[in-house]
């Protein structure tokens, strides 16, 4: 069994969508625990289904434009069969991924979580702008507290910025 | 009156496309056309970079088969530096190249074909998808996330990224392999194996179900064309070029893929943005040939591993010649993975395989240079042409799909002609003309790759563009 897994996806090359995997390099450094594994991909595919179906704990990651750049945000997933009828095979939601797991090897994490960064620019670049670098310590600080069992409910009022 | 029937886009192929039928005053279909509606013009803008960043570049045209352009380029490049890349280089570059089409036959039989094949054509277009297969029938779709995930993983082990990876350099590769990483590597392989042999077996339990398909996808005599190798296998990571028409008869051998602008043409149409390649001696378009798994294990004798050649001596039974019908490509991919997996872990075992010999180094020695491998689809030919200063000043590339192009274009019109009746569309017309190219499995480029995300749409129209009947398919 995996303790904990992170999965981080993003492009390098488009600016803050690469967000997630800087918070995945920067974590890899820090945590130690061998049950912890971390998974950096650019999309996220069925294929992580079975990692995630062993996992006690998941931790998605990501960039978003939904949220106010620099703000991080963490909420509970859960598996959403309907999340997979699109039969999108290049690239698959948390709550896609967790009904995945559950459909084909029968099992999900106790306990599942989105993390997402609002990202400032999506442009080529592989630099992160100013107010997403700043967000990657809050983003880490976040998901060190979930891996310590912390839990975040659903509501907005777990989201936090950069400056706040 | 003459009708035009326009499929845009083609679902579940890697890539954007349409196709548009023609009817003629009886109703029947008269022309076929599969439009490639994106350009990339990768060819165009490595103009003025160093030959060196060429692999890293052009590996960018696919992001499900980066290996096959990384490894085409950087045998371009060795024939730049006319260096010989050490043995075991060599034998890392091929288990890569064999990683890499495991993963890719895995995408396109598992993920993109295995819901009509499973499900049927005519089934529910909201359930005919991978998601599906893995609701209807749980082992299959965890066969195919298992086959993946091992090429991946090899890819991963090997060059570090599954994904546009480094690695492979001009001269060699620059790291060799360790002992825990082959090991790794060898540890995964029986579970592999098994999973591949029950889902070989599955398809060929059902084939008879697809009696129809088989008939007219694509089922008509063409030359086949491929790299062979001195043992008479096929050459996955090189060899020479070999025609066979549909006899089984050996049209041109030992031909130097270097040498491809004396047996290969290249025509374009103003439809597409794909070339049409074909045979010179033979002209346009009657030199059509089919590359390929279909195309490879019609090239050769043998199969050359020992699970996989019993398979492939199944396969060839199918017919007295060569196996024609192109619905027979899902075939020849399963037993491709076959081989792929066998012959991994028969390079994993060779002695020098962990040799640290594993890059030769040299300037700039020649202007020009060609690079070819088989990628998943087909043979794959990068040539670049270089300035005194090893800045890129001309650069062509055939990729895999390219040759086939014209052999999909006659088997769309064969399909629809048999499926496509033009009082009445349905979805499950659409979709086998649509499964003929998916046959193929065409990789026109991944980078937006999203079946049912996109709305599908099939006009009948009237010569005077009047609108007859219609059905859309909503994501």
């Amino acid at each position: 069994m995996i303790r904990a897994l992170i999965l981080t996806c993003g492009n390098p090359l488009r600016g803050d969508d690469g967000v997630g995997l800087q918070i995945a390099h920067s974590l890899a450094v820090g945590i130690c625990d061998p049950d912890t594994e971390i998974y950096s991909q650019q999309q996220w595919t069925p294929e992580l289904a079975e990692a995630i179906s062993r996992a006690d704990l998941a931790i998605f990651v990501d960039a978003s434009v939904a949220v106010a750049p620099g703000e991080v945000r963490a909420q509970p997933v859960s598996p959403d069969s309907s999340a997979t009828d699109s039969g999108m095979t290049h690239t698959c939601s948390p709550s896609g991924l967790l009904a995945l797991a559950q459909l084909l090897y029968g099992r999900t994490p106790d306990r599942s979580y989105l993390v997402t960064v609002g990202g400032q620019s999506f442009d080529h670049s592989d630099q992160l702008s100013e107010i997403a670098r700043r967000a990657v310590p809050v983003a880490k600080e976040r998901i060190k507290a979930l891996l310590a069992g912390v839990s975040f409910p659903r509501e907005e009022a777990n989201s936090r910025t950069a400056s706040s | 009156m003459g009708k035009t029937i326009t499929i845009d886009p083609v679902t579940r192929i890697e890539g954007h496309a349409k196709i548009t039928l023609q009817t003629d005053n009886q109703g029947e279909v008269s022309a076929a056309y599969f439009h490639v509606t994106q350009f990339r013009g990768f060819e165009k803008f490595c103009e003025g970079r160093p030959f060196y960043e060429m692999p890293y570049i052009m590996e960018r045209t696919c992001g499900i088969c980066p290996v096959s352009h990384l490894l085409a380029a950087a045998k371009a490049c060795d024939a730049l530096l006319a260096v010989r890349v050490p043995p075991t280089a060599a034998k890392l570059r091929r288990i890569l190249n064999l990683a890499q089409i495991i993963q890719s036959h895995a995408l396109s039989f598992f993920y993109l074909s295995s819901p009509d094949l499973l499900l049927g054509m005519d089934s529910d277009p909201k359930d005919r998808n991978i998601f599906g297969v893995m609701k209807s029938k749980p082992e299959l779709g965890r066969g195919g996330v298992q086959l993946r995930k091992f090429g991946q993983r090899v890819i991963e082990t090997l060059a570090g990224k599954r994904i546009h990876p480094g690695w492979v350099v001009p001269g060699g590769v620059n790291a060799p392999l360790t002992q825990e990483k082959r090991d790794l590597i060898l540890s995964w392989i029986p579970e592999v194996l098994e999973v591949t042999l029950k889902s070989l077996h599955w398809f060929k339990q059902n084939l008879e179900n697809y009696r129809e398909e088989i008939r007219t996808f694509a089922n008509f005599p063409s030359l086949f064309m491929g790299l062979v190798t001195p043992d008479e296998r096929v050459g996955y990571y090189d060899g020479k070029i070999r025609f066979t028409d549909s006899l089984g008869n050996i049209v041109a051998d030992n031909l130097d893929p270097a040498n491809y602008p004396e047996f290969l043409g290249e025509a374009v149409e103003p439809y597409t943005f794909t070339k049409f390649p074909y045979y010179k001696p033979m002209g346009y378009p009657e030199g059509m040939y089919r590359v390929g798994p279909l195309a490879r294990l019609n090239l050769v004798d043998h199969c050359g591993t020992p699970l996989a050649q019993q398979e492939w001596v199944e396969f060839r039974s199918l017919e007295r010649n060569a196996v024609l019908s192109s619905f027979h490509y899902h075939y020849a991919r399963l037993i491709e993975i076959l081989f792929c997996i066998e012959h991994i872990e028969e390079f994993l075992n060779e002695p020098d395989i962990l040799s640290t010999h594993v890059r030769s180094t040299a300037s700039l020695n020649n202007l020009e240079g060609v690079g070819a491998s088989e990628a998943p689809r087909g043979t794959l030919i990068h040539h670049y042409r270089v300035d005194e200063q090893g800045l890129v000043i001309w650069a062509n590339l055939i990729i895999a799909t390219g040759h086939n192009n014209l052999a999909m274009n006659r088997g769309i019109l064969q399909a629809a002609r048999q499926f496509v009746r033009r009082e009445k569309l349905t979805e499950g017309m659409l979709n086998r003309v649509e499964a003929v190219i998916r046959a193929f499995d065409p990789c026109l480029s991944c980078s937006t790759h999203a079946y049912g995300e996109m709305p599908l749409q099939i006009e009948l129209r009237a010569s005077d563009g009047a609108l007859l009947d219609e059905i859309a398919r909503t994501p």
